[in-house]
């Protein structure tokens, strides 16, 4: 592995796939597909070289650092520990996965198309692997825009008013984030060391407390509107139900994971103090989320804001075990992130199967859907389990170890959150039953000559992630392996920070 | 007598000798061969910025100490050089589709560097003042350069009447400064001002209402948009850019130099204007549904993210930090310079047929219509917003350093929220270019092979330095230590 930087290559693949569709002829959509699917691929070979990451080495591995521009410490510096190991791999996976589901559904300006899949890819696997808080918000920020032309282009009817809420929203969180970046990385350079942005020197400092609250307040901000959480994700069920499919697919699968994973890669090492003191509101926000979006989900209309919503329930899942600071918390919250990446997206894949066929989402035009598509029935059922939580799938680990670990923060949170088993057991079951089971509606009857069973191309994009859903809920072992030792790290900074000391919050 | 030493003043002698050459070249070309002017000017420049590079270093006082050649200023003469070349390569076939003369335009033009050139080399309020006037008389010129156009006409005697009495107000700062303290020398000025009391404070504000009206800040800036639509499109481009610089200049030379000593007692007005320009710009930008006038509004709220560079340089104690606020607002106006022009350009490109006046409807389908050229507008409007990785998020970057480090975060904070709030309006002409049809009479592309290569260089340029900055900070860096 010596001497090859995996890392870069993993991330700038994409761009290399988009230097080349730059070549392409507008019309050749053929070669446009095969040249994204092929980048992708590539990025994901790479990505497989980090399964031989070591759980008992360094901490941070494939380690790549050149300097960019000194003048003010920004370095080029790459690594990844077990958590962006599982993390660079899922968007790995779901990128591949969506970019050969886009294989039909898009025809128009496929070009540019894939060239904004790519290039969302290496956004987001930048953020993933960077080691320095600056080119973290360039890839951050490099991110953003990709979608903001994904949904604002192939999306649906009011794809410019949901892609402009997307991007604002983000916007305002990030460049709040940019600003508390800088003021942690000054803080540091002010107390006599060099300027530097690199994350492992800034973790190990004692800033300030007055800094931290603040500093902690607006990378919250920033996260906590990716996760998102409420009650800033109103942007959420806008983007999703507007978004192409494989846009949504990546949307939930990866880009709300970029929040998840703020908090614990910046938030809770970096600023420990403010994140014990901060605790007990943001638990509060995630329990409010949970349930809020597990109840909201039970009124939708519309297939799609349906599994938008519970988005916003698992993901206080994701919350809640980040901030009780123990070692099951927290391994649950990573692996539900997983989890909750791979399921909604085979969700969302899912609903993109029957739009294909039918244009409509709306649970109301649905019905009887299982006589003509048996096996779309037992896939869809399959998800639909995995996201409820049931035992054997991945969804279980991630919501049980969260339960357990909010159980010895308090039985109280933990049992307001265990509700929402419940919860979304009624409204996935509720939504499979007037889908596939109930008498067919007149309009679902309009299509039904049409109506077939999935497809060869559908079978091949959904096949990686019904192995992962099943692999990961009997398995679990390498990937809580992987992140046990970040999760250790973790704990390790918050047990020794008392909160912040010199000012109490009303709280 | 001692004879002055004219080397150091090699560019100022090649711009006046180019003014003249263009004039002289320009009576002896036939209506075909005019193009040449274009070639002909550009080369001048390019040999003016050569002309700069053995004035890098020399930091004397020439004219009794009326001039000087620091590198600061040489730094502002090259920025200069950069955006006179970029507007001689854009505007010709905007001219020529109108029937306006290319000599006449690149006389005015050199011109005006001329006074930019004084300005960055000021060291004498007699001598600002005389390089300002310099700058702004060919640019009132150039405002009302399509003499045929009523809006132009109009912009031109806006922007003459209010910059005039801009010029006056400012004029009236410098005597009330030389009344109380027997001096116009800009060095050295905060200690007599000091001295003088309230009545110096009364001179400073006068400077300032002055400066800051040439600068465009919130609420000195109501010149701007009228001056800025009526102007013909590269023009425009032009003049959101050049008297900026100029305007910078004065005001780093003013402020900085002059009256550094006491940037305690201004920083509040400072951090204030800054804050009401960026906010104010903003939130008429946003309303704005033609883009040209969408670009002019917001070059004020360019100008108050600028000026939070100086704020930050005034309340800062240590030298390293103050140097960086002025770092921050040359890197600013450069970068800024080169993706507005750029941007500028583009409007430009979409008024072939005269009549358009570059509505937002004109963009509606770009992408589908010149994938290059809406490509190329999108990564300057995402540079205008501040996304990396180009030149203008590298720029914001800079002042909230520069800010976050002076220990003024709210001002930081102030420049965040504004730019997410400039997203909106910048990114909506990304939705009219990539999710919008196009009109049914599309606005016909001017696709000039000039005015082509020279935005490819610029948007290569917005990307390069945005990514790789490091050898204009080395430059940026050195040239402002001559002020420390």
């Amino acid at each position: 592995m010596s001497g090859l930087p995996v890392l870069s290559l993993v991330v700038f693949s994409p761009l290399i796939g988009v230097l080349a569709l730059l070549l392409v002829p507008r019309d050749n959509h053929r070669a446009a597909r095969w040249i994204a699917l092929l980048a992708s691929l590539a990025s994901f070979g790479f990505s497989l070289a980090l399964l031989g990451y070591n759980t008992g080495g360094a901490e941070f591995q494939y380690r790549e650092d050149l300097s960019w521009i000194p003048a003010f410490g920004m370095r080029y510096t790459l690594g990844v520990d077990g958590l962006s190991v599982v993390l660079v791999l899922l968007t790995t996976v779901l990128s591949v996965v969506s970019i050969f589901y886009s294989w039909d559904p898009i025809r128009v300006r496929v070009k540019e198309y894939y060239a904004a899949m790519l290039l969302l890819m290496v956004g987001m696997l930048g953020v993933f692997v960077s080691l320095d808080l600056f080119l973290f918000y360039v890839f951050w920020e490099i991110s953003l825009i990709p979608m903001y032309l994904i949904i604002g282009i192939w999306g649906g009817p009011r794809r410019v008013y949901a892609t402009v809420k997307f991007v604002i929203y983000t916007l305002v969180g990030s460049l709040l984030m940019l600003v508390a970046i800088l003021a942690v990385a000054i803080a540091h350079a002010s107390a006599g060391h060099p300027f530097t942005f690199s994350y492992e020197t800034l973790r190990g400092f004692g800033y300030a407390d007055g800094l931290q609250a603040l500093a902690f307040v607006a990378f919250f901000l920033a996260f906590a509107i990716k996760v998102p959480m409420w009650p800033f994700h109103t942007w959420l069920p806008d983007a999703h139900v507007e978004a192409p499919t494989a846009g949504s697919i990546i949307l939930a699968g990866v880009l709300l994971k970029l929040g998840g994973y703020g908090f614990l890669r910046y938030s809770l090492p970096l600023l420990p103090d403010a994140a014990v003191s901060f605790a007990p509101i943001v638990i509060a926000l995630a329990v409010i989320a949970v349930l809020y979006g597990a109840m909201v989900s039970m009124v939708q209309p519309d297939l799609k804001k349906l599994i938008a919503f519970s988005s916003v329930s698992h993901m206080g899942f994701v919350m809640l075990g980040a901030f009780v600071f123990n070692v099951q918390g927290l391994q649950g919250a990573i692996f539900q992130m997983i989890s909750h990446g791979i399921t909604t997206g085979a969700l969302f894949l899912l609903v993109g199967v029957i739009y294909e066929r039918t244009h409509d989402r709306a649970i109301a035009h649905m019905g009887g859907l299982n006589a003509r598509m048996p096996q779309y029935a037992a896939i869809f059922g399959l998800f639909t389990f995995a996201s409820i939580g049931l035992p054997g799938l991945s969804g279980f680990i991630g919501e049980f170890l969260v339960l357990l670990g909010a159980f010895q923060y308090s039985g109280w949170v933990a049992a307001a959150t265990m509700l929402v088993v419940i919860m979304s057991a009624v409204y996935m079951l509720w939504m499979f039953q007037r889908v596939f089971f109930t008498v067919p509606s007149d309009w679902m009857r309009r299509w039904w000559p049409s109506l077939k069973d999935m497809n060869r191309n559908e079978w091949l994009a959904l096949a990686p992630l019904i192995v992962l859903v099943v692999a990961l809920g009997v398995f679990p072992g390498p990937v809580l392996d992987a992140i046990s030792g970040p999760v250790d790290r973790i704990i390790e900074a918050i047990d020794a920070s008392q909160g912040l000391t010199s000012f109490r919050l009303p709280w | 007598m001692e004879l002055i030493d004219l080397a150091p003043l090699l560019p100022e002698l090649i711009l006046v000798l180019l003014v003249l050459a263009i004039i002289t070249v320009d009576l002896f070309l036939s209506r075909t061969a005019k193009w040449i002017l274009t070639p002909f000017t550009v080369a001048g420049l390019v040999l003016v910025g050569a002309a700069c590079i053995p004035v890098w270093g020399v930091n004397e006082r020439i004219f009794e100490g009326f001039y000087v050649v620091d590198d600061l200023s040489v730094f502002f003469k090259a920025a200069t050089v950069v955006i006179g070349v970029l507007a001689a390569l854009f505007a010709p076939s905007y001219l020529a589709q109108r029937r306006l003369p290319l000599g006449e335009f690149n006389a005015i033009l050199v011109f005006g560097l001329i006074g930019m050139f004084v300005l960055a080399s000021s060291a004498d309020l007699i001598t600002l003042f005389i390089g300002l006037e310099l700058m702004v008389m060919p640019a009132y010129l150039l405002t009302a350069f399509h003499k045929t156009d009523r809006y132009s006409n109009e912009g031109g005697l806006k922007y003459f009447l209010l910059g005039s009495f801009a010029s006056a107000i400012l004029l009236f700062g410098i005597s009330w400064t030389y009344g109380l303290t027997g001096s116009t020398r800009i060095e050295g000025m905060s200690a007599l001002a000091l001295a003088a009391g309230p009545a110096g404070i009364v001179a400073i504000g006068l400077l300032t209402v002055g400066a800051t009206f040439k600068a465009a800040a919130v609420p000195f800036h109501f010149w701007t948009p009228d001056a800025y639509q009526g102007a013909p499109t590269p023009i425009t481009g032009f003049l959101s850019v050049g008297p900026k610089l100029g305007a910078f200049a004065l005001l780093v030379r003013l402020f900085a130099e002059g009256l550094g000593g006491m940037s305690a007692d201004w920083f509040t007005v400072m951090a204030i204007l800054a804050v009401v320009t960026m906010t104010g710009g903003n939130i008429v930008a946003l309303t704005q549904t033609n883009v040209k006038r969408m670009l002019a509004y917001s070059s004020i709220a360019h100008t108050g993210y600028i000026l939070a560079g100086l704020a930050a340089f005034a309340h800062a104690v240590d030298p390293d930090i103050r140097a960086q606020g002025i770092e921050s607002i040359l890197f600013y106006v450069l970068g800024y310079g080169v993706m507005n022009m750029a941007a500028f350009a583009v409007v430009g490109m979409l008024q072939r047929d005269p009549r358009r006046f570059g509505g937002l409807g004109g963009f509606a389908g770009l992408a589908g219509r010149a994938p290059w050229l809406a490509a190329g507008m999108a990564i300057l409007l995402l540079s205008l917003t501040g996304i990396p990785p180009t030149v203008g998020f590298f720029a914001k970057l800079y002042v909230l350093i520069a800010t976050v480090d002076a220990g003024v975060a709210w001002l930081a904070v102030a420049i965040a929220l504004n730019a997410a709030l400039a997203a909106f309006y910048y990114l909506r002409v990304i939705v009219y270019m990539y999710m919008r049809d196009p009109e049914a009479e599309p606005a016909p592309i001017d696709r000039s092979p000039l005015g082509t290569a020279a935005l490819a260089i610029s948007v290569v340029g917005v990307l390069v330095l945005g990514l790789f900055p490091e050898p204009v900070l080395a430059f940026l860096q050195a040239s402002v230590s001559s002020l420390f």
